[in-house]
């Protein structure tokens, strides 16, 4: 059959471009297959990796925090479970973010600062110039309240880029107190984060006291749980979870910290400060012989409860601009003037350099003069002639001005620090004063002459200023028989099995190596303080406990000026600190107890009758403690395991 | 014209386009069951009903000689515009964009017909006109009148806005217009003369921010979600599937909705996660088999029309697998193409398969008069 085509010709024209075209087709296919190539085959394990990121989250198991326990075993902290609500900014954007925002501010009854704060973190992770910030969830709210959880549970499906994570929080049982010697925890700092990567955002880190000083004991490790989510963020199913990320690596459990065992007796603690009267100060009730602190007051404090949690802007600004300073510790953070204490430290002076003897005697007229200028005794019209234990037991002020005039600033100064003054005592508890002690080298001409500071430094007056840490080591190297010990406020650390990890002993720091009489003779002395009449310290005895110690009145003022005063209506600030540094037995001394009651007034009157509440309470729990049969204490409540993770 | 169809006329049907279409069409279900496996509805199965509704116009369309479309193509070519009319004043608003008509419980998407009715104008111009014999060649003058049936429902589908088909649309008669007698030198200063005004407007006249904004314009779908999270998700989900992919139903990117579009635009990028390099190439393959066999279909024709028409198709094809497959690669620009016979969408489908009805016709017919 023929075939007759009218478009032959054209058609024969479309061939060869037909043909041109098959080549571009087959090229442009191949470039396709080249491009298949590149991607699949020679970056595949690079896609591979981020198609894996793209779905899996990883939410984080906090660890528990180690608990605090004190010598007897009774928890002072342990964690509590709790919320805090986190947002995600990547989850939420434009619209949607105001409508979170402004549900959140409705469900947990927001202020308006604490909307600004959210708002202005939001476009912090917003613009942060690292993209995967935006990903990265930040703390909206710490620790809501029960009712509140269930909103949000309630309203979830609401807000997919508002997580509820279940995070353990700090819960202090022991009293208020305690707060300086716990600490308390609050948000870390991008700063802290910098330089501590195991930290995530919205997690908290000790502050202060123990919880700052051993917060990688405390800490732990934390957990890794990795889930599987949509391009929503939604999680999914379990299966689907399962088939997707391998079973070792879903779960990543978090390590729990280890426990404290304390020196401290929490008994002790309530009777010591139950005991103070004062509205500021501090208390320290130490071992004698070891160094380890059984008591540790300093007032006013703060509530770690409260400081660990939500506390205003208001409230934080309340307690900064409180003048009682409540986050000052001044056990070993503030000094003072030692005043009528430091007596016992310039009796030793004294007789170890022979300016005394035991039995030497002074005459008090009721005054001290040197070249124009005359020191007041406290007793006006003088006490007569006295020997060391009745011029230290009535605290006759001529007696040691004229000691301190005897044996010279210089050597008054070095006595000083042979007990420990003048430098940190060392008790591993942050930052700790040096206080000062002054001697011929730091005095200045225009404060003085170096005798004028000598008499001065008599009776702990002048330029010497000491903690009351100071003061309880240095009276317990007198307790003790002449040993420094380090002051201790951790006895152990036990692993969360109980196991124990680390057993801190005693230590000496060195020995005072004073004389046999010079020990009898200052021992019998403070004996005397309390337990004859006359003493200072003598309507604070005790009936069944002979104990021993120093009152002191630190004149805020300087000498001269507030003689004329009456004390009760001098404005607090100018009033006298009030001093008790006490051991006890008397003969073999297991306690030293050290009070200062800031601006409380006279020592007898405003330290030394807590001084002896506290030796009372001490003995009483002892026996209480040694007598059959003993009563069986509660066991501690279990730790939380609050360890998973629920979305 | 009998309506018996021999023996000998199935002999004569183009076999091994029959086979590839239907490899195509059974993948492309089959893929779409797993894209759309967290859908509610099963649109495979919608896909499937739009297959065999497009296999029953095939039929139909071969029991008629092609040559009668030379007579439909003017009223064809008007209703298409009247319907791109139609969605300009009535169409259905999604994603900012108005492509759609809905048709009773039906949504139409005019502007892939628009493209069959420009081939078949065009194809009929090109057949009928005598210049090209006249002067042995079309010189750049000669062919305004076609690219005036050309420009009107580009711009019309530009309008909805749709850049994506009004690029394949302009490509599609473009590419025919090259298999015209047009002079390669014309084709030169047509498309240097072309590229080099788009490139002057936009450097010259255009400020950053209009520039944004005419993208945006244009194609609002890649800056609704930031620009690229469409790309990186898309190349992030090819390049995992790395040599035989994560199997049916088992590509997070596409299972967990990371991929975006993944039913329609993205769908390759489904098949490629799935089934990685060795399905990928395939898939390549079957595309460029069905294009070679259009040019082949072309270069076989019994008349000019016929040829034209063919061309016309391979053209289709080709500009929507490249453009679709350059893009879900990162090639590309993301502009909203669709991958014939695997995207989800009917009347793309029908579109498709009416092509390949127009291709076996005039394969069918290649011997007669």
């Amino acid at each position: 059959m023929m075939l007759v085509r009218r478009d032959a010709d054209d058609i024969r024209e479309i061939r060869p471009r037909a043909a041109l075209g098959a080549l571009i087709v087959v090229c442009t296919m191949l470039v396709l297959v080249v491009r298949l190539y590149q991607l699949q085959i020679l970056r595949g394990d690079v896609y591979v990796v981020q198609s894996i990121a793209n779905f899996r989250k990883s939410l984080f198991v906090p660890a528990d925090r180690g608990v605090i326990k004190d010598s007897k075993g009774r928890t002072l902290v342990d964690n509590r479970p709790s919320f805090d609500v986190f947002l995600t900014p990547a989850f939420c954007k434009g619209k949607e973010r105001d409508e979170v925002i402004e549900k959140l501010q409705d469900y947990l009854h927001l202020g308006q600062d604490d909307v600004e704060r959210i708002k202005s973190d939001y476009q912090k992770s917003w613009f942060s110039k690292d993209k995967l910030e935006r990903f990265k969830p930040y703390l909206v709210m710490l620790d809501i309240p029960r009712d509140q959880v269930d909103v949000l549970e309630a309203h979830k499906t609401e807000m997919s880029c508002v997580n509820l994570i279940p995070t353990p929080h700090r819960s202090y049982h022991a009293p208020t107190s305690f707060g300086h010697v716990l600490g308390y925890m609050s948000e870390v700092t991008p700063e802290e984060m910098d330089d501590h990567p195991e930290y995530r955002r919205g997690q908290t880190i000790g502050r202060r006291g123990l919880e700052r000083r051993w917060e990688k004991e405390l800490r732990g490790a934390d957990g890794k749980q990795n889930i599987a989510v949509d391009a929503k963020g939604r999680e999914l199913d379990k299966d689907t979870q399962e088939a997707l990320i391998p079973e070792n690596e879903r779960l990543v459990p978090a390590t729990p910290g280890n426990n404290l065992v304390l020196s401290v007796d929490e008994k002790l603690q309530r009777a010591a400060d139950l005991a103070f009267p004062g509205r500021a100060g501090a208390v320290v009730a130490m071992e004698a012989k070891t160094g380890f602190i059984l008591a540790m007051v300093s007032r006013p404090s703060f509530d770690s409860n409260k400081m660990s949690g939500r506390i205003s802007r208001a409230e934080l600004k309340a307690i900064s601009e409180d003048p009682l300073k409540p986050m000052l510790n001044r056990v070993m953070n503030e000094n003072y003037h030692p005043g009528s204490t430091f007596k016992t430290i310039i009796s030793f002076a004294g007789l170890e350099s022979s300016a005394i003897t035991p039995g030497s005697t002074v005459f008090c007229g009721g005054g001290y003069t040197m070249g124009n200028h005359r020191w007041r005794c406290d007793k006006p019209e003088g006490h007569g002639s006295l020997d060391l234990k009745h011029a230290l037991s009535r605290s006759c002020d001529v007696y040691y001005y004229t000691v301190g005039d005897r044996v010279g600033l210089d050597a008054i100064a070095e006595m000083a620090r042979r007990f420990g003054y003048g430098q940190p005592t060392g008790l591993d508890l942050g930052r700790e004063i040096p206080g000062i002690v002054p001697d011929s080298t730091t005095i200045t001409p225009e404060s003085g002459s170096a005798r004028a500071h000598a008499i001065n430094a008599g009776i702990g007056q002048g330029e010497i200023n000491v903690t009351p840490l100071q003061q309880a080591v240095a009276y317990a190297a007198v307790a003790n028989g002449g040993d420094i010990v380090l002051p201790q406020i951790v006895r152990r650390i036990e692993a969360p099995d109980g196991k124990v990890i680390r057993e801190f002993q005693p230590q000496v720091l060195r020995k005072l190596g004073l004389k046999e009489s010079s020990l009898t003779a200052v021992r019998g002395a403070l004996r005397a303080v309390v337990n004859e009449p006359g003493g200072t310290a003598y309507r604070s005895r005790l009936q069944d406990i002979e104990f021993a110690g120093k009152t002191g009145t630190a004149q805020v003022m300087k000498l001269g000026q507030k003689q004329k005063l009456d004390p009760t209506t001098q404005a607090y600030f100018s009033r006298d600190h009030a001093w008790f540094a006490a051991f006890a037995p008397a003969d073999d001394p297991e306690i030293v107890v050290v009070v200062l009651n800031e601006h409380g007034g006279w020592g007898a009157e405003a330290a030394a009758p807590a001084a002896a509440k506290i030796v009372s309470a001490y003995f009483k729990m002892k026996r209480e403690e040694t007598a059959p049969p003993p009563v069986p204490a509660l066991p501690p409540p279990p730790p939380l395991a609050t360890s998973s993770m629920v979305q | 014209m009998s309506l018996g169809v021999t023996e000998k006329k199935l002999d004569n049907l183009h076999w091994p386009l029959v086979l590839c279409t239907l490899i195509i069409c059974s993948l492309g279900v089959w893929n779409l069951a797993s894209a759309t496996k967290n859908a509610p509805v099963i649109m495979a199965l919608v896909q499937f009903r739009w297959m065999l509704v497009g296999g029953l116009f095939i039929a139909l369309l071969l029991l008629a000689d092609y040559r009668w479309l030379q007579t439909a193509a003017w009223p064809g070519y008007v209703a298409a515009i009247g319907l791109l009319a139609g969605v300009a004043f009535a169409g259905k608003k999604v994603l900012g964009a108005r492509r759609w008509l809905q048709v009773g419980s039906m949504q139409v998407q005019p502007s892939e017909f628009v493209k069959l009715a420009v081939i078949i104008v065009l194809a009929r111009w090109f057949a009928r006109d005598e210049t090209g014999l006249r002067k042995g060649h079309y010189g750049i003058l000669d062919l305004l009148r076609p690219f005036a049936f050309i420009l009107l429902p580009v711009a019309l589908v530009m309008k909805q806005p749709d850049l994506g088909t009004a690029l394949v649309t302009f490509a599609i008669a473009m590419t025919m217009v090259m298999f015209a007698k047009v002079k390669w030198r014309d084709v030169a200063i047509m498309f240097v003369g072309g590229a080099g005004a788009a490139v002057f407007a936009w450097s010259r006249f255009l400020k950053d921010y209009q520039k944004q904004r005419l993208l945006t314009f244009l194609n609002p779908e890649a800056y609704a979600k930031g620009a690229g999270y469409h790309a990186i998700q898309s190349v992030i989900a090819v390049g995992s599937g790395q040599w035989s992919g994560k199997g049916w139903g088992e590509g997070t990117q596409n299972q967990l909705a990371f991929l975006p579009e993944q039913h329609t635009d993205f769908i390759f990028s489904v098949w490629a996660e799935e089934h990685g390099f060795l399905g990928g190439v395939v898939l390549i393959a079957l595309y460029a088999f069905l294009v070679l066999a259009a040019l082949d279909v072309a270069a076989n024709a019994r008349d000019k029309f016929g040829s034209f028409l063919s061309l016309g198709i391979a053209a289709l094809f080709f500009w929507h697998a490249v453009i679709n497959m350059g893009m879900v690669t990162g090639l590309l620009p993301v502009v909203g193409v669709p991958l014939p016979l695997f995207s989800y969408g009917g009347s793309s489908v029908v579109a498709d398969m009416l092509g390949i009805g127009i291709l076996l016709n005039v394969s069918l017919r290649r011997f007669m008069f």
